[in-house]
C-alpha cells in the first residue's frame, strides 16, 4: 500500500476513474439498447394522480396488469410475497397488453407476446399483487401529464431488452378519456 | 498536549527548575497556536455553500435539462472530484485530498443510480450497484486513508440493505466484497474504528439474510463467531477485540433477552433451529475461535463463549429463565476475573456492570411477583447500592495490588528504581 502518491499509483487511478466513467456510460448504452433492440408492449393504467407532481419529479403509475388472478399463477409452490416472478403479456383486444400468466421461472414467450419480469406484493383470497419497479415514472419536462390535466388515464409503452431489462420509453395520455379504444 | 497546556504549564516548569526559560521559549516555537487552520476553514466553508447552490440549481432543473447535459454533469463532476483529489494529494493535503477521492466516488454511486433513472432502467439484481462496491475497495486499496477505508463498507451496507428490500434478493456478491476485500484491507492495516464499523456492516446483512430467508433467527450467531473467531487469529490484540466487539454485544443482549422474555415457550420455540446443524456449525466455528486463541495465546478470553450456550434448547419456563441467569453471572464473572488478573481498569468497569446488569435482571425475574411494589424498589435498590460500594472497594484494592506486584518486577529490570514499594 502505498502512501505517496507515485507515478505508477497515479495511473492505476485513472485506470479506476476510466472504468467507471465507461460503466455509467454502459448504463446509459443499456438504456439506448433497450428501446433499439427490444420488444414494446403497451401497458394501461388505473387514472394518474398528479397531485405529487407539484413536489416531486415522479408520479405514481398503476398499472392493469398489476393485479392478476390466482389462477392464472403457475409455480411448484404457491406465491410468496417479494418472490421474483415472470409475467407473460399478451395484447389484449384494446391492444393494451394483459396478464396471461404468472410464472416463477423463466420462459420463452410465443410470438406476440413478452414476458416482463417483476415482483409478488401481496397474496390476496383470489388476486396476485405484483410489482414490475416501473411504478415510478420521472416525467419529463415537456411531457403533457405536466400541463396539469386532473387525472388523466394514459398508456404506457415499455420496452424490453432481449437480456431482460425494461424500461419506460414514453407515457400517452389516453386522449377521448374511454372512447378512443 | 495541546499549545494552551504548554501555555499554562510551562512558567511551573520553568520556576521548579525542569526546564530553562530559553527551552520553553523553543518548546513554544516548536507548537505555534492553531488560529492559521481555523483562517484555513474559511475557504473550504465558502466552497461548500458554493457547490451546494450550485447543487440546488442543477437538482431544482433536473428533469427539464437535455439527457446528454445531464449525464455530461454527472460524467463531469465524477471526473472532476477524482481530479481535484489526485491535486490535492499531489500537493500534500492529504485531508482534503481523499475527501475528494471519497466524494467521487459517491458521485459514482450517484452516477449510476441517476442515470438507470433518466432511462427509466428497471435492474433486476443487484449488479448495477455492485460496481459501486468493487470500485470503492479497489480504492481503499489505493490510498492509506481511513475514510476511503470505511465508504466501501457503509456503501456495502446501503447495497445489500437496498437490494433485499426492493429486490426481495440477498447479494452474496456484495457481502463478499466487503467481507474479503474490506476485511483483507483491515486485516493488513489494522484500525479499531474500521474493525468495529466492519463488524457492524457484516452483522447487518447477516441480520438481512435471516430476515430473507425466514430462517430461525439463532442461525444470527453462527456467521457472527465466525467473525469473532476471525477477530482471535489477528495478530493485534486490540484491533481483534475492535472486530468481535459488535458480535460479542449481539450474543449479550440476545442472552438478556432470553433471561428476559424466554419463558414464554411460544418465543423459545422460534429459536431453535434443528439441534444437530446448529450445534455442529458452532461447534466448528467454536474450534475455529480455540485454535486462534491458543495460537495468540489468548486463551483467558474463552469465557466469552459461555454466552453462546444453546440455552433455548431448555423447555421454556422458569428453568430457560434461571439458565441463562446463571449464564450471565458465569460470563460477568468470568470477565471480573479476567479483569482482576491483567489489572485493567476499563475490564474492571465493565465486569462490573455486566455483574450488576445480571443482578438486576435476576432480581427482577425473582421478585416482581412476589413482591409489594414500594418494597421491590427499596431492596432493589438497597442491593445495587451496596453491590456497587463492595465491587468498587474490591477494584480499588485490587487495582492497587496489582500496581504493588507490578512495580518490583519493573523495578529489577531498570537501573535506577525510585520507589520499589
Amino acid at each position: 500500500m502505498l502512501t505517496r502518491t507515485s507515478p505508477s499509483h497515479r495511473l492505476l487511478l485513472r485506470l479506476l476513474v476510466a472504468a467507471q466513467l465507461l460503466y455509467v456510460l454502459g448504463v446509459a448504452g443499456a438504456g439506448y439498447a433497450t428501446t433499439a433492440y427490444g420488444q414494446h408492449i403497451w401497458l394501461g393504467t388505473q387514472p394518474v394522480d398528479l397531485h405529487g407532481l407539484q413536489y416531486e419529479s415522479f408520479v405514481r403509475l398503476r398499472y392493469t396488469a398489476a393485479t392478476a388472478p390466482l389462477t392464472a399463477w403457475h409455480g411448484a409452490a404457491a406465491p410468496q410475497p417479494r418472490q421474483a416472478v415472470y409475467v407473460l403479456l399478451a395484447p389484449g383486444s384494446d391492444s393494451l397488453a394483459a396478464v396471461a400468466g404468472v410464472y416463477d421461472k423463466a420462459l420463452t414467450p410465443s410470438p406476440g407476446q413478452a414476458v416482463l419480469r417483476g415482483w409478488v406484493t401481496e397474496v390476496y383470497n383470489h388476486t396476485l399483487g405484483l410489482r414490475y419497479n416501473l411504478e415510478r415514472y420521472y416525467v419529463p419536462g415537456d411531457s403533457p401529464l405536466r400541463l396539469g390535466k386532473t387525472s388523466p388515464a394514459v398508456r404506457v409503452r415499455v420496452s424490453i431488452a432481449p437480456w431482460g431489462q425494461a424500461r419506460i420509453e414514453r407515457v400517452e395520455l389516453l386522449k377521448p378519456p374511454i372512447g378512443a379504444r | 498536549m495541546s499549545r494552551k497546556f504548554l501555555d499554562t504549564e510551562s512558567p511551573a516548569w520553568v520556576a521548579e527548575g525542569l526546564i530553562t526559560e530559553a527551552q520553553r521559549a523553543r518548546l513554544l516555537a516548536r507548537y505555534p497556536p492553531d488560529a492559521v487552520q481555523a483562517v484555513g476553514l474559511l475557504p473550504l466553508l465558502g466552497s461548500i455553500l458554493v457547490g451546494l447552490s450550485a447543487l440546488s440549481v442543477v437538482a431544482a432543473n433536473w428533469q427539464r435539462l437535455p439527457t446528454a447535459m445531464r449525464l455530461g454533469l454527472l460524467l463531469g463532476s465524477l471526473l472532476a472530484a477524482y481530479a481535484g483529489g489526485e491535486y490535492f494529494l499531489r500537493r500534500g493535503n492529504r485531508r482534503v485530498g481523499h475527501g475528494l477521492l471519497g466524494l467521487g466516488l459517491g458521485l459514482f454511486g450517484a452516477s449510476i443510480i441517476l442515470t438507470s433513472q433518466l432511462y427509466q432502467l428497471v435492474g433486476y439484481d443487484v449488479s448495477g450497484l455492485l460496481a459501486w462496491v468493487v470500485a470503492g475497495v479497489l480504492l481503499s486499496y489505493l490510498y492509506n486513508s481511513q475514510v476511503l477505508t470505511l465508504l466501501p463498507i457503509v456503501i456495502g451496507v446501503a447495497v445489500q440493505t437496498y437490494c433485499t428490500q426492493a429486490l426481495g434478493l440477498f447479494s452474496y456478491a456484495t457481502i463478499g466484497l466487503v467481507a474479503l476485500g474490506s476485511g483483507y484491507r483491515w486485516w493488513r492495516r489494522p484500525d479499531t474504528l474500521v474493525g468495529s464499523v466492519l463488524s457492524l456492516s457484516l452483522l447487518w446483512q447477516v441480520a438481512l439474510w435471516v430476515a430473507l430467508s425466514h430462517a430461525k433467527i439463532t442461525w444470527f450467531f453462527v456467521p457472527a463467531m465466525l467473525i469473532y473467531a476471525v477477530g482471535d487469529w489477528h495478530p493485534t490484540r486490540a484491533a481483534g477485540r475492535a472486530l468481535q466487539g459488535p458480535a460479542l454485544v449481539a450474543a449479550y443482549l440476545f442472552a438478556l433477552g432470553l433471561a428476559l422474555f424466554g419463558e414464554t415457550d411460544q418465543y423459545a420455540d422460534r429459536l431453535r433451529p434443528p439441534v444437530l446443524a446448529y450445534l455442529g456449525a458452532l461447534a466448528a466455528v467454536l474450534a475455529l475461535s480455540v485454535a486462534g486463541k491458543r495460537t495468540r495465546g489468548n486463551l483467558p478470553s474463552l469465557p466469552d463463549w459461555l454466552l453462546l450456550l444453546p440455552g433455548f434448547y431448555l423447555p421454556g419456563g422458569l428453568p430457560l429463565a434461571v439458565a441463562t441467569l446463571v449464564v450471565l453471572y458465569a460470563h460477568a464473572g468470568s470477565v471480573l476475573a479476567r479483569a482482576h488478573r491483567s489489572g485493567e481498569a476499563e475490564q474492571l468497569t465493565l465486569g462490573t456492570v455486566l455483574f450488576v446488569v445480571a443482578t438486576m435482571v435476576a432480581y427482577f425475574k425473582l421478585t416482581w411477583a412476589f413482591l409489594d411494589k414500594s418494597l421491590f424498589f427499596l431492596i432493589g435498590g438497597v442491593l445495587l447500592l451496596s453491590l456497587s460500594w463492595y465491587l468498587r472497594r474490591r477494584n480499588a484494592s485490587r487495582l492497587a495490588a496489582g500496581a504493588a506486584t507490578v512495580a518490583p518486577g519493573a523495578a529489577a529490570s531498570l537501573p535506577a528504581p525510585e520507589n520499589p514499594h
